[in-house]
């Protein structure tokens, strides 16, 4: 947004994979999953191929067998002569006009068979082909997703959703480009290539190496073109990754973007950005527009060459450059070949740099497979018991980054039933405290235990499913508000999701939205406030009715009459179970029976409200901070 | 409804054929869109003469060897065998002496040529692919630009992430079609018409053995077209709910995680997979049916030329060497043809595109400049709201029901209620980041909707409830709404707002980055920014919205200390839930489920309505802060 601004792209990596063989290997595996798809495409495409080499020989029959047999090095192979006949071509000249034209109409009806049979074939190749190829994107994605479900927190921490999010679009998107018909076409055009070059050296040997003289100088240009637009798509990525980030920030931030009269300003912002992408875009495609051309010229050049060098030998009728005296037809049957060369060739080089971006892409992709998961159940996890409500931490020690201790030997036990207050000033590690509890994260020495079982012991999902936690950034699904409150107990009738909003008094501004319960939130809750959001995410624990319940500053944009509401709801369904929450307002802190002061990751202080207040320490100055403020703000009046 | 919804920034109405506008943009483009389309008329026309140049070797050989061969034998049968091949014997001469000349000036010829219509070729592809950057540019600066604009009613109903993918892989389909379909449409047509006249020229009878394939692939064509089109539209659609399932398991992983839901939203990306691999399958199931259909039409066109012509050979109305080069042609009916089921996909998938595109374009800005809208004079403060209600989206019940009150000059007001009483509707209204539904709201007299939004909101500091920061540096955000602001004034601003002391002691100081969504600072420290943001400005009209909930209690004393000072001598509005700071409001209004039911000072209030002792009473209990404070700070006097 800013011309100076250190922006993060959300796309830097090189363009260019770096360990072909590896990719290409587990690309191998998936595809070997649906392996009959594949054979399926590749006998059929290599049949198909092979009908379609057989249509010029079987035209040129039309003129050796029905139009002018008798002409000097007719050879006519298509018809059968029938028995006795010595001299097949004198034959086929003594037959009549009627019965030619005949003759020809078979043949055209036996071409006209070959081209629906051949269009068949590759039309299943075609339908087999895609179809495994999009099986093996399914099946990549889904194992990219259950990957990405079992990686944890700390790796979302360190990876920004939106990045991580247009990196795996990006990725299967060029993945996608490739597999199903271009990697058919590769492979009909690279069989059609091979076809050409075995008829070439059956043809003529040093002839076929003469109009493969060529082929070299092919190579580098596309090597050379398409890694030059290679280096231009890099830059062009990197702008489009600003463009990405500019529209990212201007929509999300449009709010402040119109209270701020920024509008115009941005609109030249981007504008510069969008500029930027357009120039790279423009410098990638002068190498992308000049690699056809090219190799056209040289296919060309090759023709030249080849009909040079044959003709001047037919005309000397001697012997050239090292090569054999040839005939007429020799000359013809290789101008033909190269022609034919050559079209797949332009192909293949077309298709070079999108085999090479999704190569790259899956590189990442894979990439991203491999990285370690942290957080796994142990293979002798028991199923956690009902919980009863006993925590204890023991001698805790926690840490995001190696040797960056967050929690320095937290200790403390939580009775059934009793609510705990976690206070401190921001950063001092009152959120990791709670993130233990349901195992977001693991200790890195002590122990968390519920109940006396050590949470590392049980299954996660045991685990979790009797945690109810709310979390301080409410999330909410785009999904009626219905949904978002039953994601708490997916069994919950409507009747049961109402209820529990009606517990925490968030019936009453659900009913007033367009379609009440049925309405549809956006990412921002369409219109909702953060506190009617942290309300429908309340109500989805209510609805969970867990066995511990976390409140992280779960009620810092409601207003203390309503939060008065929920408190005393939780105190009706949470009877006798514990809970644990953060906050700042004092109205939630005094009603716990611990208040827990956190400091550098330490407890520094414990005790209740007025115990602590009496301690006169760290959380009475807290406290009376605040108090300060007041009378002065007082005072300035 | 609102009078005032007509204006400068409103759409022309809605087309339903994206694409034709889409073309259209090809306008602004004539200085490269002409050079690559003349350069394809040229590079495809010049394809036509490929035959014959390579006739022309061919030529150079068989004669050159026909005379070798004649003229190696006795002078007095070379006539009759001359005439035999056609030849007079001194064409034969001429033959034998020049032709390997000639065989090497056709190669060199040939070549020459290769590299001309290379070039050329060179220029059309360059040129189109610039002219559909610049379209692409073009659009997507619009779309920015709408985007930019549209009210807050419309960011409310529409996510980021589809938005985003409008401007940037919608642009990029219909980029891809300008750049190659369209192009491809022009050389297939080009090459159809041409290479017919060629035909019709060498041999008619035989030219209309094919011309029945023609309309039967228009046929193919059209029909396959209408066919695929809402195929690709719906892939759009599943794509972007499997990424809607993505991004919401990585942007709420949290949730998921603490729920332990993983296997439920397993559950429904894979669905989503699944409805996506189908829709593909679907599609790649109408392209193996149409790729070798439009194939087949062609080669279908092939044989019938060889039954007939092979028949006019026989029947002695055709010779080879026409029927030859016939064949050769034959070649530039069929390749276009080819490419029509490349052309389609490309289409179908640029039309679909166009219309999401045009759909962003053509939406109807629901608040913007009246057509005779002035500047907001300087503000003076005072504000009123005029029986004013309002609907979200306009439907619905009202969130607020005919709220009148009035604020004057230097006031400060405080609104009051529960969460989704209405407070922060309120305060929308006034910058007029929507427009009432009924009623109006004046400031100095001026209805809002009567002036600028430029003028009105330049002249209002607001801190939204959510703190949203820009990538750049710590000054660049505070200076967000005067860029021009000079480092003196973005530091006054900043210590007023208790800013300035946790900005130095970062190393860089004000030069320091803020990462995506202000990674890098604490809630509180983006809400001071947010502040010094607001008080640049240096407003008559401030507005805060819950501003300080999110920080704890020594962060928020201080930023209530800097609000404190600053709210005099301007008009503020102030959404806060500590009763300490409405206390001292000027006036405060109690909202209940849209409705105001009371207002004054905190005095009156506690005299006259039972709400606010109510809420008051609330708090008191809760925080009890005044009482219990006092008894402890008490105490060491006592002691």
């Amino acid at each position: 947004m800013f011309l100076d601004g250190g922006r993060r792209l959300l796309e830097t990596e090189a363009n260019k994979a770096r360990n072909v063989g590896a990719t290409l290997a587990r690309f191998g595996k998936y595809f070997a999953r649906y392996w009959y798809g594949v054979v399926v495409a590749f006998t059929l495409i290599t049949i198909g191929v092979w009908t379609q080499v057989m249509i010029p020989d079987l035209s040129g029959q039309a003129v050796d067998c029905y139009l002018f047999p008798s002409s000097p090095g007719s050879n006519c192979w298509y018809v059968t002569a029938p028995d006795g006949v010595a001299d097949k071509n004198e034959w086929l000249s003594s037959l009549t006009t009627e019965e030619r034209i005949v003759g020809l109409g078979g043949m055209a009806l036996a071409l006209t068979a070959l081209f629906v049979g051949g269009a068949a074939l590759n039309g299943i190749a075609f339908y087999a082909m895609s179809r495994t190829g999009q099986n093996v994107l399914k099946q990549l994605r889904q194992d990219l997703f259950q990957h990405l479900q079992r990686l944890s927190l700390g790796f979302y921490n360190e990876n920004e959703a939106g990045n991580l999010m247009s990196r795996i679009t990006n990725d299967t998107d060029t993945i996608q480009q490739v597999f199903g018909f271009g990697l058919l076409q590769v492979v009909s055009g690279a069989l059609l290539m091979i076809w050409v070059v075995i008829r070439m050296l059956e043809t003529n040997v040093p002839y076929a190496l003469l109009s493969l003289i060529i082929v070299p100088v092919m190579f580098v240009a596309t090597f050379y073109f398409s890694s030059e637009a290679r280096k231009a798509f890099r830059k062009s990525r990197q702008e489009l990754g600003s463009v990405n980030a500019d529209l990212q920030e201007s929509i999300a931030g449009v709010r402040e973007v119109q209270a701020f009269n920024r509008e115009e300003e941005n609109i030249k912002d981007f504008r510069r950005v969008n500029a930027a992408n357009r120039d790279a875009n423009v410098r990638a495609a002068a190498f992308t527009s000049a690699l056809n051309p090219v190799l056209e010229a040289l296919g060309y050049v090759a023709l030249g060459i080849v009909v040079v060098v044959g003709g001047l030998s037919v005309l000397r009728n001697e012997p050239l450059f090292g090569t054999s005296v040839i005939s007429l037809g020799v000359v013809f049957a290789f101008l033909q070949y190269i022609q034919r060369f050559n079209q797949p060739v332009t192909q293949i080089a077309l298709l070079w740099t999108n085999i090479q971006s999704a190569i790259a892409g899956g590189e990442r992709i894979f990439g991203l497979l491999d990285t370690p998961v942290e957080m796994v159940n142990k293979p002798d996890a028991r199923v956690m018991p009902p919980i009863n409500g006993r925590v204890e931490f023991e001698n805790v020690y926690a840490e995001y980054k190696p040797g960056q201790p967050v929690l320095r030997g937290i200790s403390f036990t939580a009775q059934p039933g009793e609510m705990i207050a976690i206070v401190g000033p921001t950063g001092a590690g009152k959120t990791t405290i709670v993130n233990l509890l349901p195992r977001f994260y693991d200790v890195t020495a002590g122990a968390v235990k519920i109940d006396g079982i050590d949470v590392r012991d049980v299954t996660m999902e045991s685990l979790r499913s009797q945690i109810g936690i709310v979390l301080q950034d409410t999330f909410l699904f785009s999904d009626t508000v219905m949904n978002n409150i039953r994601y708490g107990r997916l069994d919950a009738t409507d009747d049961e999701v109402i209820a529990a909003a009606r517990l925490i008094a968030a019936d009453s501004f659900i009913e007033r939205l367009p379609m009440g319960f049925q309405t549809v939130l956006g990412e921002r809750g369409s219109g909702l406030s953060q506190g009617q959001r942290q309300l429908i995410a309340i109500a989805r624990v209510a609805l969970m009715n867990p066995a511990i319940l976390i409140l992280d500053e779960a009620t810092s944009s409601v207003d203390t009459r309503t939060e008065r509401v929920i408190q005393k709801a939780f105190k009706h369904l949470l009877d006798g179970r514990t809970s644990f929450v953060i906050a700042h307002r004092l109205s939630t802190i005094r009603s716990a029976d611990q208040v827990l002061m956190v400091k550098d990751g330490q407890i520094i202080e414990r005790g209740t409200h007025k115990s602590l207040l009496a301690q006169r320490g760290a959380y009475y100055e807290l406290y009376m901070s605040q108090f300060k403020h007041e009378e002065e703000a007082e005072l300035v009046r | 409804m609102a009078p005032m919804r007509r204006g400068a920034g409103v759409s022309r109405p809605a087309s339903n054929n994206g694409l034709a506008r889409a073309i259209r943009y090809l306008g602004r483009h004539k200085s490269t869109n002409l050079p690559a389309y003349g350069a394809l008329i040229i590079a495809t026309l010049a394809q036509l003469a490929v035959p014959q140049l390579v006739q022309n070797m061919i030529n150079a050989i068989t004669n050159g060897a026909t005379a070798k061969q004649i003229l190696a034998l006795p002078s007095l049968v070379q006539p009759p065998l001359a005439a035999a091949a056609g030849f007079t014997v001194d064409e034969l001469r001429a033959w034998q002496a020049n032709a390997e000349g000639w065989l090497i000036n056709a190669a060199v010829l040939i070549v020459i040529f290769a590299v001309v219509r290379g070039a050329f070729s060179f220029i059309q592809s360059f040129m189109s692919e610039k002219t559909s950057q610049g379209v692409a540019f073009d659009l997507r600066n619009e779309i920015f630009a709408k985007i930019q604009r549209l009210s807050f009613s419309y960011h409310d109903q529409n996510q980021t992430g589809q938005l985003m993918i409008r401007a940037t892989d919608d642009v990029e389909k219909l980029r891809l079609f300008i750049a190659q379909g369209l192009i491809l449409a022009a050389q297939a047509f080009l090459l159809l018409v041409a290479t017919l006249i060629i035909l019709f020229l060498t041999n008619w009878q035989l030219t209309l053995v094919i011309l029945p394939i023609l309309p039967l692939a228009l046929i193919v064509f059209m029909r396959f077209g209408a066919l695929s089109q809402p195929l690709f539209v719906e892939i759009q659609k599943r794509l972007s709910r499997l990424n809607t399932v993505l991004q919401e398991n990585m942007a709420g992983v949290r949730v998921v995680r603490a729920f332990a839901r993983e296997p439920y939203e397993q559950g429904r990306f894979e669905r989503a997979a699944d409805d996506l691999f189908h829709q593909q399958v679907k599609i790649a199931r109408v392209f193996s049916t149409l790729f070798p259909l439009v194939f087949l039409i062609g080669q279908i066109g092939q044989a019938a030329i060889l039954y007939f012509g092979g028949s006019f050979i026989l029947n002695g109305t055709l010779t080879l060497g026409n029927y030859q080069s016939f064949s050769l042609y034959l070649i530039y009916i069929f390749f276009p043809l080819g490419q029509l089921g490349f052309i389609i996909s490309l289409l179908a998938q640029a039309s679909a595109s166009a219309s999401r595109i045009f759909e962003i374009l053509d939406t109807k800005n629901e608040v913007s400049d009246a057509p005779n809208a002035v500047e907001l004079p300087p503000i003076q403060g005072h504000v009123e709201f005029r029986n004013v209600t309002f609907r979200y989206f306009n439907s619905g019940e009202p969130v607020l029901r005919h709220v009148s009150f009035e604020a004057k000059p230097g006031q400060t007001v405080a609104l009051l209620g529960g969460t989704g009483s209405g407070k922060t509707t309120i305060i929308n209204l006034i910058p007029r980041f929507y427009d009432v539904s009924e009623g109006e709201i004046l400031i100095d007299g001026h209805d809002v909707r009567s002036v600028t939004l430029d003028s009105l909101r330049s002249q209002i500091g607001i801190v939204l409830q959510e703190t949203n920061l820009f990538s750049g540096t710590i000054r660049d955000n505070i200076a967000f709404g005067r860029p021009d602001a000079s480092l003196e004034d973005v530091i006054k601003a900043a210590k007023a707002a208790a800013a300035h002391d946790f900005i130095m002691s970062f190393p860089q100081g004000y030069d320091t980055p803020v990462g995506e969504r202000g990674s890098t600072l604490s809630g509180g420290q983006k809400q001071r920014i947010a502040i010094a943001r607001a008080l640049l400005l240096n407003p008559r009209l401030l507005i805060l919205d819950d501003s300080t909930s999110a920080v704890d209690l020594k962060t928020e004393s201080a930023i209530q200390r800097a609000l404190d000072h600053l709210m005099k001598g301007r008009t503020s509005f102030v959404i806060a839930q500590r009763i300490s700071t409405v206390q001292n409001a000027d006036q405060i209004l109690v909202l209940d489920k849209g409705h105001l039911v009371a207002s004054g000072t905190h005095d009156e209030l506690m005299e006259s309505s039972p709400i606010y002792a109510e809420i008051y009473a609330s708090q008191l209990v809760g925080d009890a802060q005044f009482d219990e404070t006092s008894e402890i700070a008490a105490a060491p006097q006592e002691a």
